[in-house]
């Protein structure tokens, strides 16, 4: 008999309750999201204790599931301040928490039952680190993202431990949890939420070449892109596949969400990827603003090619975010909250929670006072004629104009 | 306390015998990050420690990804005998370390573990097998001063030396001169951003990887005293990016400060010298600013978010409250800039423009247009106009 293909979960990241919303929409099976504090985004949304309620219920009743970062390297003023809130955590059936410190790890421990996944930023890489982990206490492991999938298959055969890695996302060139540059130079703490991007600046190196300085962004990585790692992943029985990015844009959430969805359905319906359709959601996920993606170590170990060196703003990506659907009936027609403006007349693209894109010309816009536009501008809402099918929390994109 | 540092010659040995020292940090290439010491000459250097009394700490701090920790283990093995104690950080390291030996641990906790429960659970996983944690250079001295009173083994902290900002095991620098860079050759440069104020981070690439430095060296000299009283049990030199002689000098006045020979040695050494949160850590005092809490505030009473303002006629407000909002709502409004507008609703639409009495949570509510008011004001329930 064929041994059951098991299939991993795909795990999108969640900046807020919108994204949380989103990404569940379009095919997450978990989210992970940072309350007002103890995670490594202090600059994000964040969720509010009544969103992280809101945010359970909704994630539940659709059947996914919500992990929440604890992973700061904490103080110990820091410390003191987590038990109400992993009592609260427990409270709202948070169904894991995401910890780096041991710390963290023993409180959680003592104060709930909470299943606790071990934080990428541990750089736990090995067996040996995942035999220790799992003896203080934690049911699963973010490994690094120095670690192939080969390795980490190993890994879970071997330290008998739930196994999650990064798919896709921007990625620290350092060992995560290993770079302290930010608070050493600007004062903020990159291991609890202040991380000032510093590998992302342009260096001039002297020294390696006698007769002229380098001038590089060496420091600074490609984004990490799995998708047709995919067959590996199943076939070393990964049960996570996490995209990065909670600070990232609600068509980022929606897109990763619903590209590796669709990717790892069709691999269970098919038992193969061998399909156009692998063209098509490359396509897809080149329409997000990312650097050069890289498989980076998921296959061989990251070499010069992984580095990115170039400057932060020539991010890839000819699409943007139109903005949101707010409400689409035939009465109203379909109102969206415009983030970036489009004229009447234009093409746009409807991201459908399951399927194909639904094109759209933008023949006629309104206000919502029902007056006629031939252009938009941000911080509106508008009208466009409605079309089946659309609903509300789906996304509109567009072509960026040269 | 003790002084604890390295040594990769004899001469560097004896140096550190001359000092004092009853104990001596060995690094074997392929397991330490900075390692210069072949199998051979690890062992050559163990013996004579041994000979002069020094103990001898094995360092095997590198962090290792599955397959190349297996390429390790025939290494460590083979040193383990010459070692009195090994020093570890990667926790598969120790892990391994606590199965496969007997040898007295050192975990270097100087990657986070900025709180007394970590470290103590580090040593409470380590089986009574550790018998010194390193302490971390961001701590502050009311931080040391408790841990070294608390933890149940003794403590050290680097007194002296390089500070380590970031460790990657990928090659940055060979890639920026692939034509002139053998395999596994060491690489040496400064560097230095536009973006920062701080010139001259000295980067280093070998075997293990890339590792960048802080401009300036980390120095508690003139307080070695002070962790003395507070008991810190090791007081670690690290020069080796330095000439032996600076190792005398400064081993000198840890145990014997003097400030007119601390100040001569600040003005002749390579680099700047830092105390870096010696005396406070504050690394998290500006993550306030880093966000607008007028945005940020959503508790309580919160009805939803402002999403369009239509001059003259109206607001859109996204209702978030699971109680929805009704035509008897007084509500409070909260712009990002601060100022605060009250109002009762005089009149209510949903996007279909029907008059309507309530707009459940999750739709969008047409109010009244308030003078004042802005895209992304934060609208609360008020119980009472004031």
């Amino acid at each position: 008999m064929n041994k059951p293909i098991i299939m991993p979960e795909v795990l999108a990241p969640a900046g807020s309750l919108d994204k949380l919303k989103v990404a569940i929409l379009y095919g997450a099976n978990a989210v992970y999201v940072g309350g007002q504090k103890f995670g490594l985004r202090t600059a994000a949304e964040n969720f509010t204790l009544d969103e992280l309620r809101e945010g359970m219920s909704f994630a539940h009743e659709r059947g996914a599931k919500v992990y929440v970062v604890l992973n700061s390297f904490l103080h110990d003023k820091d410390l003191a301040e987590l038990p109400d809130f992993v009592r609260f955590l427990e409270d709202v059936g948070a169904d894991a928490v995401i910890v780096s410190d041991l710390g963290v790890v023993q409180s959680v421990r003592e104060l709930s039952k909470i299943p606790i996944h071990i934080s990428t930023q541990a750089s736990a890489l090995n067996v040996h680190s995942a035999h220790l982990w799992k003896k203080a206490g934690a049911s699963r492991i973010v490994l690094g993202r120095e670690v192939s999938v080969k390795e980490a298959g190993k890994i879970k055969r071997e330290a008998g431990i739930e196994i999650e890695m990064f798919i896709h996302g921007s990625m620290c060139m350092a060992y995560s949890g290993h770079c302290v540059i930010s608070n050493f130079t600007q004062g903020r703490d990159s291991n609890r939420g202040g991380c000032a991007h510093s590998c992302r600046f342009e260096y001039s190196l002297e020294g390696l070449d006698t007769l002229e300085k380098k001038k590089a962004y060496f420091m600074s990585s490609k984004d990490l892109e799995g998708l047709r790692v995919l067959p590996s992943f199943i076939e070393e029985e990964i049960d996570s596949l996490k995209i990065e990015g909670r600070m990232k844009s609600h068509l980022y959430a929606g897109t990763m969400a619903k590209v590796y969805s669709e990717a790892l359905k069709f691999y269970a319906e098919h038992g193969h990827f061998l399909s156009d359709d692998l063209l098509k959601w490359e396509e897809e996920l080149g329409k997000v603003s990312h650097r050069t993606y890289t498989q980076a170590s998921l296959v061989d170990k990251a070499g010069a090619d992984s580095i990115f060196n170039e400057r932060e703003n020539s991010s890839e990506g000819e699409w943007q975010m139109v903005g949101p659907v707010i409400e689409a009936n035939p009465k109203a027609g379909i109102v969206l909250e415009v983030r970036n403006a489009f004229n009447q007349g234009d093409e746009l693209e409807i991201l459908p929670f399951i399927g194909d894109v639904i094109k759209v010309h933008a023949s006629e816009i309104m206000d919502l006072s029902m007056k006629a536009l031939t252009r938009t501008k941000p911080s509106t809402l508008v009208r466009i004629p409605y079309v089946e099918g659309v609903k509300s929390m789906q996304l509109i994109r567009q072509k960026v104009k040269a | 306390m003790k002084l604890t540092s390295y040594a990769r010659t004899l001469h560097e040995l004896n140096i550190l015998k001359d000092q004092g020292y009853t104990e001596i940090i060995l690094e074997p290439k392929s397991l330490s990050r900075f390692g210069k010491l072949s199998q051979e000459e690890f062992i050559t250097l163990s013996n004579r420690s041994k000979e002069l009394g020094l103990r001898v700490l094995l360092e095997w701090d590198i962090l290792m990804t599955e397959d190349i920790f297996l390429t390790k283990i025939n290494d460590i093995k083979g040193l383990v005998p010459f070692a009195d104690a090994l020093r570890v950080q990667d926790p598969g390291a120790l892990h391994w370390s606590i199965v496969n030996t007997d040898k007295p641990l050192q975990f270097i906790a100087e990657n986070g573990n900025h709180n007394l429960k970590a470290l103590q659970g580090w040593i409470d996983l380590a089986e009574e097998k550790l018998e010194r944690l390193i302490l971390s250079i961001e701590l502050s001295n009311t931080a040391i001063a408790e841990y070294v009173q608390k933890l149940s083994v003794p403590c050290e902290l680097l007194g002296f030396g390089r500070i380590l900002l970031f460790y990657t095991p990928r090659p940055l620098l060979s890639a920026l001169v692939p034509e002139k860079v053998a395999h596994n050759q060491e690489l040496a440069a400064l560097g230095e951003s536009e973006e920062s104020p701080h010139k001259g981070f000295p980067l280093v690439e070998n075997q293990h990887g890339t590792f960048m430095f802080h401009i300036k060296e980390f120095c508690l000299v003139e307080f070695a005293a002070e962790l003395k009283e507070m008991g810190l049990a090791y007081f670690r030199i690290d020069q080796r990016w330095e000439s032996p002689s600076k190792l005398s000098e400064i081993s000198q006045l840890v145990k014997e400060f003097d400030r007119p020979a601390f100040e001569t040695l600040k003005q002749d050494y390579s680099q700047d010298l830092m105390r870096g949160f010696y005396h406070v850590n504050k690394t998290d005092v500006l993550f306030a600013k880093l966000k607008n809490s007028r945005l940020q505030k959503r508790e309580g009473d919160y009805v939803g978010e402002v999403l369009e303002v239509e001059k003259g006629s109206h607001l859109a407000i996204l209702v978030k409250n699971p109680q929805g909002l009704k035509t008897t709502d007084l509500l409070k409004i909260l712009h990002p800039k601060g100022a605060i507008f009250e109002t009762k609703i005089y009149s209510l639409k949903n996007l279909s423009l029907e008059d309507v009495s309530s707009v459940p949570a999750g739709e969008v509510a047409m109010i009244q247009f308030v003078g004042g008011v802005w895209v992304k004001s934060q609208v609360f329930y008020q119980h009472e106009l004031s």
